[in-house]
């Protein structure tokens, strides 16, 4: 009786979930996000994958110490200091071209070396090519396989820090909410005072106690996200469930507040928490990249660290000539962090009755 | 209400108060002090550092000097900054929030305008293809990756066409000569701007009132190239002729973050507009102003647009308050001398002084926009004045 | 003559409304204005008036949901057989309040967690005062829904309120509501929200199990017609103040105050021959028992008929 009982819930559940899935597929913007955010999830497992089955060998492959490079024949050419143009190169960024190089570089490895000379060069950074099908890094790191370790960091770092930054919000807020005087007064000060410290100058403060691991950051960023403005927003939605009749017919009752705020309250709230966090996982991954990119971050690869080491080499600087050390990265944050975002944006749309077509 | 609004006065003192004693001690935490280099100057006598150690009264315990500062600071006293001595935090506050205000007012306000207007057509448009286009694009826009983005255009505007200066306030080589300082032209150009924007508003407000949507349109655009002929001769005047030349060399040199901030920034105010003119929309005033047979552009303007407006500026008067956090990123890749460099140089080296009176200015202004909101909410909401008795 | 199950004596409940900005100048609202009547064991009473006039606010703070301004309320105790002040119960006579008082709201789309099932919410009672096993809990639950007429109760178990319509959803409010078999039930306008041809049936229900299960109802509507069905006795409410009280027959046939004249015209008789009978709104009649009777804030006028003898004066000043 009990287990028929319970399929029967199961399947009726499934049910439900399916209803679901099929109106959010109604909307193009929440399904472009999804295929976006699973893009990525599938990256982000793809490499642990790929190095299991030995598919990539680590020492080629590894993303932060891998190495590999490609040679070519060069031209000892010197490039000196003179006026350009010059009859064979139009700015001084020409000089090496392809197949040159530069004396001044090559001089103190190789004694007695002529200009042209023919030698053996390794290309690093190289481009794509059929074996690293974003190219490599100035060091000879396969960028591709930077990018999938990248993809494990931004969704680590996001989830996590949105779940603790949620969990802290939804909690507060319904607290606050419901027992209302002083404890709300307490609470609506203190996501004042985290409102007013600066987020950029406060996380520099932060990093110069202790080097910042991926999951410190996650926690502070949580515990921030969590005691500021999101604490506002569960409140208010927490207010508009406290003045339903099944509240007060549980107060009725005789239940205590404890039980009403954590079995009427709480579930409540949750899908306006859900789509909040949805929305604060975007919100985290800029944060951990744009940390990274500044080197407040103690982590050996992401895509902000990417950026930054393509920047600190000055590929930026070159446009377009170092692309794949300059778009993949860059896109990615960009492309996840709009995915998640758009994920929301279709939940909102879809399931909030108010937007709903009639 | 008198009540709730001292009530809630007395909350912010001690808000502000805590924020101080917090903000202080983050900054004792951190490791080292900002003197500790005169450790490393091997031309200097071992005393040295004691003795300037002493000179900022850094060798008092915590406690002494907690209580000196907030004292200091509630006199008004926000002591010398300890990097560039002779100035006053004060004073360097002074010298470079007008940059960053300017910078980034010009950004909020085009960003506001554009984003509203293209909220606006995205609501009115919903479930037609454009629409979701511009939404894709504008949430791309909204979550780009800040520093990558603007490394780009830095990149492509400054370094591939040239058409703009890589960065930095103004070019120094045209200034060697100048008989002005670079802050006097500034300010005269923010003195010029506030008139332009007050002298438009002014416009605006008189032309409220003109039902024909397209005439008022006409006016307005109108007044606006008659207000840029007057600025001709505005800076024809006097000491400004000579002033031009410079002020032209600071404004060039805002092209590039204004582009480049106005992009990202506008997307957010697009999609909130989007999502509460959407609201707005389902409200059955808009199905009766339809019924009344009221013309498509004037039912989505004058009044789906306006009702949309006041979440849209509530959320706009935050971001102002987040100005000067956000400023911090933008500033350093611009090499924008503003606050944020000042939050970020003082912090970095541990100016304290500085530091704490960028947070404190910081903290203020967010404060008080948090109790005007507040406070115009309790008055709006009557359900906030109802007190039940017993 | 059974025993009094309620006895509110002088009931009010205001509100502070500062309309001044600055000076804080505050305005007080009698939502409920010493407001006194009993309801006996096995009695309904219909309280009946317009929209506004405190007939909620008056059954929210009879049952604790905010706290009254002032009056007493006494409820039977049937644990200890005596009256008891519900101001001064120990955490014993809390429990058995709770136990014995349960309320049933107007709308049924917002009276059920929409995150439950059927099964938690009619058992959420049963929980909290912790009565019986596991499996007796889950007897009675489907005992109840066979009682409120959702059969075959397997089908409801699992479901969620949105799964279920209107009519289905009031039958669960009820469920829960009877499922501690409770001595005396607040219904806020139960029906006014359901089709209207439900709501004869969800009537009817209610009025079988209060004779079955030997409840009382505090029973709250606009609706003269349904009140009449429903109830032994009616008060009439206005403006926060009861004007007239008495059996329902008596009410019906025999008002007195202008403003239970004005009720009873104006129900709908669906009967194209009835010759409605239009009262004059004059207050002679009202008049002559207020100054026979000086003191008194309600007069007996015989058979347990009270009516008000506030100043008369205030009524109609919209018509």
């Amino acid at each position: 009786m009990d287990t028929v009982n319970n399929s029967e819930n199961n399947s009726l559940k499934y049910e439900s979930l399916k209803r679901n899935f099929n109106l959010f597929k109604q909307s193009k913007i929440g399904v472009l996000g999804l295929v976006i955010v699973a893009f990525f999830g599938l990256l982000a497992l793809l490499q642990p994958f790929l190095f299991l089955t030995n598919i990539w060998d680590e020492a080629t492959y590894h993303p932060v110490v891998g190495y590999d490079s490609q040679k070519i024949q060069a031209t000892v050419v010197s490039c000196k200091d003179i006026d350009y143009p010059t009859p064979e190169y139009k700015t001084p960024n020409d000089c090496p071209g392809p197949e040159e190089v530069n004396i001044v570089a090559v001089a103190p490895y190789n004694p007695g070396i002529q200009e042209g000379d023919v030698i053996e060069q390794f290309i690093q950074p190289a481009p794509p090519s059929s074996k690293h099908i974003l190219g490599t890094d100035s060091l000879g790191r396969d960028v591709f396989s930077q990018l999938m370790e990248g993809s494990q960091v931004a969704f680590v770092l996001g989830l996590l820090s949105a779940i603790v930054g949620v969990g802290i919000s939804t909690l507060l807020g319904t607290i606050a909410a419901y027992f209302g005087g002083a404890i709300d007064a307490y609470l609506m000060r203190q996501s004042d005072l985290v409102l007013m410290l600066p987020t950029l100058p406060l996380l520099f403060i932060i990093s110069a106690f202790a080097e910042l691991q991926v999951w410190h950051l996650a926690l502070v960023l949580g515990i921030f996200g969590g005691l500021g403005g999101s604490v506002i927003t569960i409140k208010s939605q927490a207010l508009q469930v406290k003045v339903k009749p099944f509240v007060d017919s549980a107060r009725i009752t005789g239940g205590s507040r404890m039980k009403i705020l954590i079995s009427h309250i709480l579930p409540n709230v949750a899908p306006l928490a859900l789509l909040y966090m949805v929305f604060s996982v975007t919100g985290a991954i800029a944060s951990e990249s744009i940390l990274s990119f500044l080197g407040l971050l103690n982590i050996d690869m992401s895509w902000g660290l990417m950026i930054s080491v393509a920047q600190a080499d000055g590929y930026i600087n070159q446009g377009m000539e170092y692309w794949w050390l300059v778009l993949p990265a860059g896109l990615a944050v960009t492309l996840l962090a709009g995915g998640f975002y758009l994920v929301g944006r279709g939940l909102d749309d879809v399931f909030n009755p108010r937007l709903r077509k009639r | 209400m008198l009540r709730y609004i001292v009530n809630r006065f007395i909350q912010m003192v001690v808000v502000f108060f805590l924020f101080l004693i917090i903000s202080y001690l983050l900054f004792d935490a951190i490791p080292g002090n900002a003197f500790q280099n005169l450790l490393l100057n091997p031309s200097l006598p071992p005393y040295a550092y004691e003795e300037t150690i002493a000179l900022y009264g850094l060798d008092q315990p915590l406690s002494v000097r907690l209580q000196k500062y907030i004292v200091n600071f509630f006199k008004g006293d926000l002591g010398y900054s300890y990097i560039q001595f002779p100035k006053t935090a004060i004073e360097l506050i002074a010298e470079r929030l007008p940059r960053t205000l300017m910078l980034f007012s010009v950004v909020n306000i085009l960003a506001f305008y554009t984003g509203f207007f293209v909220g606006k057509i995205l609501a009115w448009r919903r479930g037609s293809k454009s629409e979701t286009w511009i939404t894709i694009t504008s949430v791309f826009s909204y979550t780009v990756f800040y520093p990558w983005f603007a490394l780009l255009m830095l990149w492509f505007f400054g370094l591939r066409m040239g058409w703009v200066p890589i960065g930095k306030f103004l070019t120094p080589s045209k200034w060697y000569d100048s008989p002005f300082d670079s802050d006097v032209v500034f300010l005269e150009m923010i003195k010029y701007m506030v008139i332009f924007s007050v002298l438009y508003f002014v416009i605006t407000l008189l032309t409220k009132e003109i039902e024909s949507l397209n005439l008022r349109r006409n006016i307005r655009l109108g007044s606006f190239f008659a207000l840029l002929f007057i600025s001709n001769f505005y800076w024809n005047t006097g000491q400004l002729s000579e002033m031009r030349f410079y002020a032209g060399d600071i404004a060039y040199h805002t092209i590039l973050p204004v582009l480049t901030v106005t992009i990202v920034a506008f997307a957010g105010t697009a999609l909130l507009t989007r999502t509460t003119m959407m609201e707005v929309l389902k409200d059955d005033y808009i199905l009766t102003a339809r019924a009344k047979g009221l013309s498509q552009k004037r039912i989505r303007d004058r009044h789906a647009a306006r009702t949309a407006l006041l979440p849209v500026v509530t959320s706009f008067i935050f971001t102002i308050v987040t100005i000067i956090d956000g400023s911090v990123l933008t500033e350093t890749i611009f090499s924008w001398p503003g606050m944020g460099q000042l939050i970020l140089e003082s912090v970095l080296r541990e100016d304290i002084p500085v530091a704490m009176a960028s947070f404190s200015f910081i903290g203020v202004f967010a404060l008080i926009a948090h109790f005007l909101a507040d406070v115009s909410y309790a008055f709006l909401d009557p359900r906030i004045r109802i007190k039940s008795q017993g | 003559m059974s025993k009094n199950l309620i006895e509110v004596r002088n009931l009010a409940k205001h509100f502070e409304i500062s309309n001044s900005f600055f000076t804080g100048k505050k305005k007080i609202i009698k939502a409920v204005d010493e407001v006194s009547f009993n309801i006996k064991a096995g009695e309904s009473l219909g309280l009946v008036g317009q929209s506004g006039c405190g007939k909620t606010t008056t059954a929210r703070s009879l049952c604790l949901l905010e706290p009254k301004t002032s009056g007493s309320v006494n409820f039977f105790n049937p644990e200890k057989n005596i009256m008891e002040s519900i101001d001064a119960i120990d955490e014993d006579g809390m429990r058995v309040f709770r136990r014995n008082m349960q309320m049933i709201f107007q709308d049924p789309y917002e009276s059920l967690n929409p995150r439950w099932t059927i099964k938690d919410i009619i058992k959420e009672p049963l929980d909290i005062h912790n009565i019986g096993s596991l499996g007796e809990r889950e007897e009675a639950i489907v005992e109840i829904l066979r009682t409120v007429g959702l059969t075959p109760p397997e089908n409801y178990l699992q479901r969620y309120p949105h799964e279920i319509s209107g009519g289905q959803r009031q039958r669960v409010s009820i469920a829960r509501t009877l499922i501690m078999k409770p001595k005396f039930v607040i219904c806020d306008e139960p029906t006014s929200m359901l089709d209207v041809s439900i709501r004869i049936s969800i009537m009817d229900l209610m009025l079988n199990l209060a004779k079955e299960l030997d409840v009382s109802y505090l029973y709250i509507t606009h609706d003269l017609a349904v009140a009449r069905y429903m109830c032994n006795r009616i008060a009439v409410m206005f403006n926060g103040k009861l004007v007239e009280i008495a059996e329902t027959e008596e009410l019906l046939n025999n008002p007195i105050h202008p403003y239970t004249k004005r009720l009873i015209s104006s129900i709908p008789i669906p009967d194209p021959g009835y010759k409605r009978e239009r009262y004059e709104v004059n207050f002679d009649e009202l008049d002559k028992i207020i100054s026979s009777n000086p003191n008194e804030k309600m007069v007996d006028i015989g058979n347990e008929h009270l009516v008000a003898t506030h100043d008369t004066k205030d009524f109609f000043i919209e018509t």
